[in-house]
């Protein structure tokens, strides 16, 4: 808890920082539009979450978001069905995440290179499925979804709220989600108290498919096309939140609150630097440096609670 | 003597053979020359492309697949495995100089990292037809494409002039370090120095991309409430543009460049102002062209650039066409 | 029968079907073409296996190579001599490589996470000081230096094979090498007995930033200019070669060798793609494909193979 703590202090210092050097920061628009603009990466962070909290990663989130939106573009415009083409996109994003699971816990295969060629196969797929076309206009109360707004909210907000909820009520309050847990902290001691390891590991690679078909499904919305590189470059950040948030690689430790402050901390270093009007180029380096003192932030608590025992 | 198997109970001697090997040979000879002599042609071309994503290479690939078939050559594609990566077209490169293509058509992934793999090529004595990014150095039959900082300067010539020469603009980058990106930008900034009551409030890259064009614009809007006109080199940014505008609920002028089949049904809507022209398709036709002319001694001038042109809602029919339509252009109509 | 890594006969089958359907394969120009396009990987592989079997990453190295190549180009365009810019490169290396030893050794900060931020200051502090340009100018002596032919082959060949060697002998010769295994799973058996063990971990890091800066060597003479963003993803190319050739990040067992072999059957693949005129959605795709095969093979297939070797 500590740990979340100590992260809003840090966008909270951020955002008065914004506010300071900018008057347009601190408006409700713009504050409204850097959570808009935060809910794609946040949507594919957290199915990402559940992945590195048993000590597991998807590399392939982007790509299964790009070929999802691409499915379910084409799918929606040439059947006309709204329903249809989200449904196609949910189910294919969750089938990849399946095929991930299967290669974790039926091959055993190590997830970092098994996503990767993931990765890879995807984008070859999409590549030959798009060939280079874009899928363009889509019906207006479809793009509501992701451009639209309710009762003043932009409405991709509501969504990340219900993720947000379904999610900690996920990890707290059910069983699964603290085999989860469980499973990242210690495998073995978790295989030993009965945990279906197998099981909970589909699990969590299944979310994260069905998660990256939702955000497929977002995008399509609020861009109203897709093409075939629009994957690429939702990977990095996605994983850049999970770490930000105080997930641990090694498993066990984390938590989707904490993926949505780092989804924010990204969004708002970049809403920042546009409103003040500083070049793009730098923003790779200040991603950079805000990666490495999120976590060391995480470290130096976890040093001295050690130190203190 | 070694035995020879009895062929059908007539015994072979060698003598016979060597007939039959002479032959066999005449025969050979024939079936390959005279093919050769009927189709003067099956010129092999290889074909270098950027990626495989973007809209306007996959016209270009198509306008050279177009090209070839009506002209009897064949044309294969090298397209690098990761977008964009300087190391892959190299590799391709070199990959391909072994298979000895009759000729190449040439788009640089990088105009200036990309020429030691152009020498390379010229070393081989392979013809390279260099399109859309005009490469620094090596030796070329010619270059096809546009001249970016002309387009650039009609296009913002053009939104300009429909904001009444006065007002906020933005204008939005492509990838920093893209020729077409830096020479378009160029053309732009030349346009604004001619409408001194223009301003320019803001100019930030977003990579050619959609998303990146819609976030940007959306903050831009937070910190300029006064935005009257958007200058984006390319359709996607300035579709991205329009997004955020509509979010806003806000109004503006859009050019982009490109020509895309989504820019044409933007502007028919009344969504997007303008576009620059700039046809894959027929610089793909026109380049594969040049490479098979100069294979069969035809003459081929040094460049052949397309003159900027904007298209809007008074011309754009003729430009909206569907890909099945798409056909090459005579060379003689583009080339005068 | 030696241990041949199960990835060994995957790149055999490689071989054989490309030589067997592409046409100017199996030639020398071709093998040397493989051998140069894959001698700049190998350069990052080699200390990412080292960095693997300390259950490291580094995700670093594609960026400083872009960096250390920019600075490189740079220098050289200026007018300074080779072997300043050179040292200047590799220095730029080994700075990236001291920070990410004491990210990760210093502070503990996660392998992944800190070079995961170098990456990113890396990348950065390249696209800044070039606005995204490629620099180019360097003259002459890279250039011919990159296109020499020691010994009758390629210069990146040439370069690539004695790295190789080097670690080869550093990993089973010296001390450092045996620490190497035992950073990762064994820490403590290395602390009792009165190695410094940090210095050593901190070593393997600074080695990766050296070698992505001799890389830069290579990579700037091969383009005859330093691009900001040219070898952008290269870090996991190497990861995928070293894991594929049968390094792996628990069990602390690694193969320089296995590496080797990684890193030739990515080369091998692309190359017989091309050669085969393969579409490039098609290639994208059997890269993939053939990294899980890959990995399936080393995985499941070799330890069932031995098994059943042995049992026979």
């Amino acid at each position: 808890m500590k740990r979340l703590v100590f992260r809003l202090a840090a966008i909270a210092t951020i955002g008065a920082a914004l506010s300071v050097t900018t008057e347009s920061f601190l408006t409700l628009t713009n504050l409204l539009n850097v959570l808009r603009q935060a809910s794609l990466t946040f949507l594919i962070a957290s199915g990402l979450t559940f992945t590195v909290l048993t000590a597991g990663l998807d590399l392939s989130v982007g790509a299964n978001v790009g070929l999802s939106a691409c499915l379910a573009g084409t799918v929606m415009q040439s059947t006309g069905s709204v329903a249809l083409g989200a449904a196609t996109g949910l189910v294919f994003g969750a089938g990849i995440g399946i095929l991930n699971g299967l290669m974790v816990t039926l091959l055993r295969l190590p997830p970092f290179i098994a996503t990767y060629g993931m990765l890879w196969t995807l984008n070859g797929v999409t590549y030959w499925f798009m060939g280079g076309d874009t899928i363009h206009g889509f019906p207006a109360g479809f793009r509501a979804l992701g451009s639209g707004y309710w009762l003043g909210v932009p409405v991709p907000i509501y969504l990340m709220a219900a993720l947000l909820f379904a999610g900690v009520v996920f990890t707290r309050y059910t069983t699964h989600g603290h085999e989860v847990f469980a499973i990242g902290a210690n495998r073995e001691a978790a295989r030993l108290s009965g945990v279906p390891i197998r099981a909970r590991l589909n699990l969590v690679y299944v979310l994260s498919g069905a998660m990256a078909g939702l955000a497929a499904i977002v995008y399509l919305a609020r861009l109203n096309s897709a093409e075939a590189d629009i994957g690429e470059p939702l990977t990095l950040p996605a994983i850049a939140a999970v770490l930000i948030g105080g997930t641990s690689l090694f498993g066990g430790v984390g938590s989707l609150l904490g993926t949505l402050i780092g989804a924010l901390t990204l969004t708002l270093v970049v809403n920042g630097m546009n409103l003040l009007a500083i070049d793009a180029s730098w923003q790779p380096l200040v991603t950079g440096v805000i990666v490495i003192l999120a976590v060391w932030i995480d470290v130096m608590t976890r040093r001295r609670a050690e130190a203190t025992i | 003597m070694t035995r020879l198997p009895a062929f059908g109970g007539v015994k072979l001697v060698a003598r016979d053979l060597r007939f039959a090997a002479r032959c066999s040979w005449l025969v050979l000879l024939t079936c390959t020359v005279t093919p050769a002599i009927l189709h003067a042609d099956g010129e092999r071309i290889a074909v270098f492309t950027k990626n495989q994503t973007n809209p306007y290479f996959q016209m270009l690939r198509l306008g050279a697949d177009n090209a070839a078939k009506q002209l009897n050559a064949r044309v294969t594609h090298y397209v690098p495995t990761r977008p964009d990566s300087i190391p892959d077209q190299m590799s391709q490169i070199e990959d391909v100089i072994t298979k000895r293509p009759d000729a190449a058509v040439f788009v640089p992934v990088d105009f200036k990292a990309v020429a030691p793999g152009l020498l390379k090529m010229n070393a081989a004595k392979i013809p390279v037809v260099n399109v859309t990014d005009r490469v620094e150095k090596g030796e070329i039959v010619t270059f096809v494409g546009l001249d970016d900082y002309n387009v650039g300067l009609a296009t913002a010539r053009y939104l300009f002039t429909k904001m009444n020469g006065a007002g906020g603009v933005v204008i939005l980058e492509g990838v920093r370090g893209v020729q077409t990106s830096s020479e378009r930008l160029r053309g732009f900034k030349k346009a604004l120095e001619e409408f001194p009551k223009i301003k320019l409030l803001a100019s930030q890259p977003a990579n050619y991309q959609r998303l990146a064009a819609l976030t940007v614009t959306e903050n831009l809007i937070q910190s300029h409430p006064n935005i009257n006109g958007v200058l984006a080199a390319n359709d996607s940014m300035a579709l991205g543009a329009l997004e955020a505008f509509d979010g806003a609920n806000r109004k503006v002028l859009a050019v982009g460049i490109n020509g895309t089949k989504e820019a044409m049904d933007a502007i028919k809507a009344g969504r997007l102002l303008a576009s620059g022209d700039n046809n894959g398709f027929v610089q793909g036709c026109i380049g594969t062209m040049a490479a098979i002319r100069r294979l069969r001694n035809l003459p081929v001038p040094k460049e052949v650039v397309f003159p900027a042109t904007v298209i809007d809602s008074t011309n754009y029919k003729a430009y909206d066409l569907l890909d099945s339509q798409r056909s090459c252009p005579k060379w003689e109509s583009v080339v005068k | 029968m030696r241990s041949i890594p199960g990835i060994g006969y995957l790149l055999i089958a490689l071989v054989l079907v490309f030589t067997a359907f592409g046409s100017g394969f199996a030639t020398v120009t071709n093998g040397f073409n493989i051998g140069v396009q894959s001698s700049v990987l190998l350069l990052l592989a080699l200390p990412m296996t080292l960095v693997i079997m300390s259950e490291g990453l580094d995700l670093s190295m594609g960026a400083v190579l872009s960096l250390a190549g920019v600075v490189l180009a740079t220098l050289l365009m200026n007018g300074r001599s080779l072997p300043a810019a050179s040292v200047a490169a590799i220095a730029v290396g080994a700075l990236f490589g001291f920070a990410n030893g004491l990210l990760v050794v210093g502070l503990g900060i996660p392998p992944f996470v800190a070079t995961l931020g170098t990456l990113g200051i890396a990348q950065g502090l390249a696209l800044v000081i070039t606005g995204g340009q490629s620099v180019v100018g360097v003259g002459d002596a890279l250039p011919a230096l990159y296109e020499s032919r020691p010994l009758g082959l390629p210069f990146s060949i040439v370069i690539a094979l004695a790295a190789f060697l080097v670690f080869r002998f550093t990993f089973r010769h010296t001390p450092f090498g045996a620490y190497v295994s035992a950073i990762g799973g064994n820490r403590e058996s290395l602390v009792l007995a009165g190695v410094k063990a940090n210095r050593y971990h901190v070593g393997i890091y600074v080695l990766a930033g050296v070698m992505a800066g001799v890389a830069a060597l290579l990579l700037t003479g091969r383009m005859s200019s330093g691009h900001p963003t040219a070898a952008i993803g290269m870090e996991f190319d190497a990861i995928a070669a070293v894991i594929v050739g049968g390094t792996s990040f628990e069990r602390g067992k690694g193969s320089l060798g296995g590496t080797v072999i990684g890193v030739l059957t990515i080369g091998v693949l692309k190359n017989g793609l091309n050669v085969l005129e393969v579409p490039s959605s098609l290639q994208v795709a059997s890269i993939g494909v053939l990294t899980i095969v890959a990995l399936v093979i080393e995985s499941i297939l070799e330890p069932a193979a031995r098994r059943l070797w042995r049992s026979a």
